[in-house]
């Protein structure tokens, strides 16, 4: 029993992190309708950013944490610019959107090697590594202050989506863009927004991430996991996204504690692709039609 | 239309770190410029210059730059001929590493290859080396089939380290005959043939002393975290953990064992001792056993240490004791060969015997490998690698 209570939460804290990774993914889909690959790259650079504002700018972390939060913003909407704005202009294919995201992403990865360098680095210990014990439970620090910032952060979100005339302006324009613009809503201003919003959640991601493992150019392979975390939950939808994450975290802690760590992923990616069989549009999604 | 140009100037930014992270561009190339090219014995070296593996892979191509430098300014090879070291990233990629071997073999027409050190990228790089007939000497390479493939030696690949069964069953009996320990547990890279190759030779050591596995767990390459597989070992109740995998996970693994109440001593291979382990986790790795190819405060090596520090201001890695090792090799092949022959090299290969800082290397003509390396078992205290003893396990 204690090894199923400490295999959910070690579940709970791997999917929190999935979680604020997938949100960023989730909200430009619902927008634009493609997936920007490139969020994983801004993710790794939040992480650098909040390291370099610790270590070489010796910044205090809370300042050092929202400083690397709103410089990954910036780089969000700067992409958003730089390298989508202009298709979307030519009324592109999203087949182009795409391939344009996949190639920023290889060139934030092979900028950092080519600059910072290919090494990983590691955070200072900003809190204790000695958990707190529960009975024979024990939950990390790190873990906890991780999820309840991520849960903080996605509520006001939530609340800023659902109560605010920005908020409501991105429902809309999710729901048909074109529309939208035709009603008057500046949807040029709600892209970039969304792309500010998900690169503040990708500075956070990265600086948190950073913290509990290390930072190196490659951590585009863990966003991978919280993309597809996003698909499985419902691309578009941010309680999709969430649920999909943790529920994947944990699918994936609960197969290697109770079945095979060596089947981990192939057991844990079946059941993914069986859900989705079922249910095109993942747990939580927008039925396609709607978007059409 | 600056938007236009804006975008351009994206793409071909894009294009260009492509190109220059991912082309032709040689690393490094030292040595004489504008010589006679019969005065110049080209040496080709690949190894890992990004990703995990690139602290490594810099210090053996820094270790072998040193030593070509040392050599030519005592008058070089051969009676008079200057080395040059011709260096690629294979980025730890088995295909990259193919591509590196055909350039070097084909474009840059190097006399040997020294590298790399990853058994991944080592293994199937042999075919391009049989067509050009040019020999290799990996570092740290330490599977069986980067030299013996199918119970036949593969003729032009050579290495200076012992393999991968060595180091398992060295550990395993170390384990067992020594620290008396006799439940052990696994947490092995299921993606990568460094850490299988380990695994499987310790568990079948382990257990053909009499000893038990109780717990083997998987992780795959990129995971960062290791708790599920940790949270069922601490049920299992192992009195060792054997980490057959490279520093930066054992560093993750070693602070998320710690803070899941895993006390009992860690166990690892030669991908553990790194300056970087100590900066990851070095609390959660005191009392860690480690099976070495070098002991580093064996007096032997000090010179070679100070030389490299002195040059680049930094500690040298495990790695660069092999690359130095490899050097003495292929130098003293070269000698023997009387040419710079890529074939008359492979064939002094064959019979080399010499004194290297991490021990006796003596090729064996059907393995190709160094015969009868000890191991040397340290353990970590503090920020130190203390020497236990020499150890070397019957294989039979």
């Amino acid at each position: 029993m204690s090894q199923f209570l400490q295999q959910l939460i070690n579940g709970l804290s791997i999917g929190s992190v999935y979680a604020l990774m997938a949100v960023g993914y989730s909200l430009v889909y619902s927008i634009m309708n493609f997936s920007n690959f490139a969020h994983g790259g801004v993710i790794m650079l939040g992480a650098y950013f909040g390291y370099f504002y610790l270590t070489a700018a010796g910044l205090p972390f809370p300042v050092a944490f929202i400083g690397a939060a709103l410089t990954t913003c910036l780089l969000a909407v700067i992409i958003e610019r730089g390298a989508y704005k202009p298709l979307r202009e030519r009324k592109a294919p999203f087949l182009y959107f795409i391939i344009s995201a996949m190639g920023t992403s290889i060139f934030l990865e092979n900028i950092v090697i080519a600059t910072i360098g290919p090494t990983f680095r590691t955070y200072p210990e900003i809190l204790s590594r000695t958990p707190i014990q529960i009975g024979s439970v024990s939950v990390g620090r790190l873990d906890l202050t991780m999820f309840i910032i991520s849960a903080i952060c996605l509520a006001l979100l939530v609340f800023f989506i659902d109560h605010t005339k920005m908020g409501k302006a991105i429902q809309a324009t999710a729901y048909n863009i074109k529309a939208s613009a035709l009603m008057g809503i500046n949807t040029d201003l709600v892209i970039i927004v969304v792309f500010a919003l998900g690169g503040f959640f990708a500075g956070i991601a990265g600086v948190l991430f950073g913290m509990k493992y290390t930072v190196y150019p490659q951590i585009g392979i863990i966003t991978n996991k919280s993309f597809i975390a996003a698909v499985f939950g419902g691309l578009g939808s941010l309680p999709g996204a969430v649920i999909g994450s943790i529920l994947l975290g944990i699918i994936e802690t609960i197969t290697s504690g109770y079945f095979s760590s060596q089947y981990r992923d192939l057991i844990a990616f079946v059941l993914l692709i069986a859900v989705l069989i079922f249910r095109p549009r993942g747990l939580m999604g927008k039925v396609t039609e709607d978007k059409a | 239309m600056y938007k236009k140009s804006l975008a351009l100037l994206l793409v071909s930014l894009m294009i260009l770190t492509l190109a220059l992270s991912g082309c032709s561009k040689p690393a490094t190339q030292t040595g004489t410029e504008g010589g006679a090219a019969a005065d110049v014995i080209k040496v080709g070296w690949m190894g890992s210059l990004t990703g995990d593996q690139a602290v490594w892979g810099q210090c053996e191509l820094d270790t072998v730059k040193m030593l070509f430098e040392e050599i030519n300014a005592k008058g070089g090879v051969l009676g008079g001929k200057k080395l040059e070291v011709i260096g690629y990233d294979t980025k730890g990629d088995p295909q990259e590493a193919v591509n590196v071997a055909k350039r070097l073999t084909g474009q840059d027409k190097v006399v040997a290859i020294i590298g790399p050190n990853a058994s991944g990228s080592a293994i199937p790089i042999a075919p391009v080396l049989e067509e050009a007939k040019v020999p290799d000497i990996a570092t740290v390479a330490t599977n069986p089939k980067v030299t013996v493939l199918d119970g036949k030696v593969k003729p032009f690949n050579f290495r200076v380290c012992f393999i991968d069964p060595y180091q398992g069953a060295v550990a395993a009996g170390y384990a067992y005959d020594v620290l008396k320990f006799t439940k052990a547990a696994i947490l092995y890279d299921v993606a990568d043939d460094y850490s299988q190759g380990l695994t499987e030779f310790f568990e079948e050591f382990f257990k053909a002393k009499g000893g038990t596995i109780v717990a083997k767990e998987a992780f795959k390459f990129g995971d960062v975290d290791f708790r599920p597989q940790l949270s069922k070992i601490k049920e299992a109740g192992p009195e060792v953990l054997f980490l057959p995998v490279f520093f930066k996970e054992a560093a993750l693994i070693a602070n998320q064992a710690r803070e899941l109440g895993i006390t009992v001593p860690l166990m690892g291979g030669d991908g553990l001792p790194s300056e970087q382990l100590f900066t990851m986790a070095k609390d959660a790795v005191q009392g860690t056993y480690i099976v070495n190819h070098v002991d580093y405060d064996d007096p032997e090596v000090q010179d070679l240490k100070t030389r490299y520090r002195n040059k680049y201001g930094k500690e040298l890695e495990l790695n660069g004791y092999l690359a130095h090792d490899a050097v003495v090799l292929l130098v003293d092949a070269i000698e023997r060969a009387g040419s710079a022959d890529p074939v008359k090299i492979t064939e002094a290969l064959e019979t080399a015997d010499v004194q290297g800082v991490t021990g006796r290397i003596k090729i064996g003509k059907d393995t190709h490998n160094p015969e009868g390396k000890e191991a040397a078992i340290v353990k970590i205290e503090g920020d130190k690698y203390v020497f236990q003893q020499k150890y070397s396990a019957q294989l039979d």
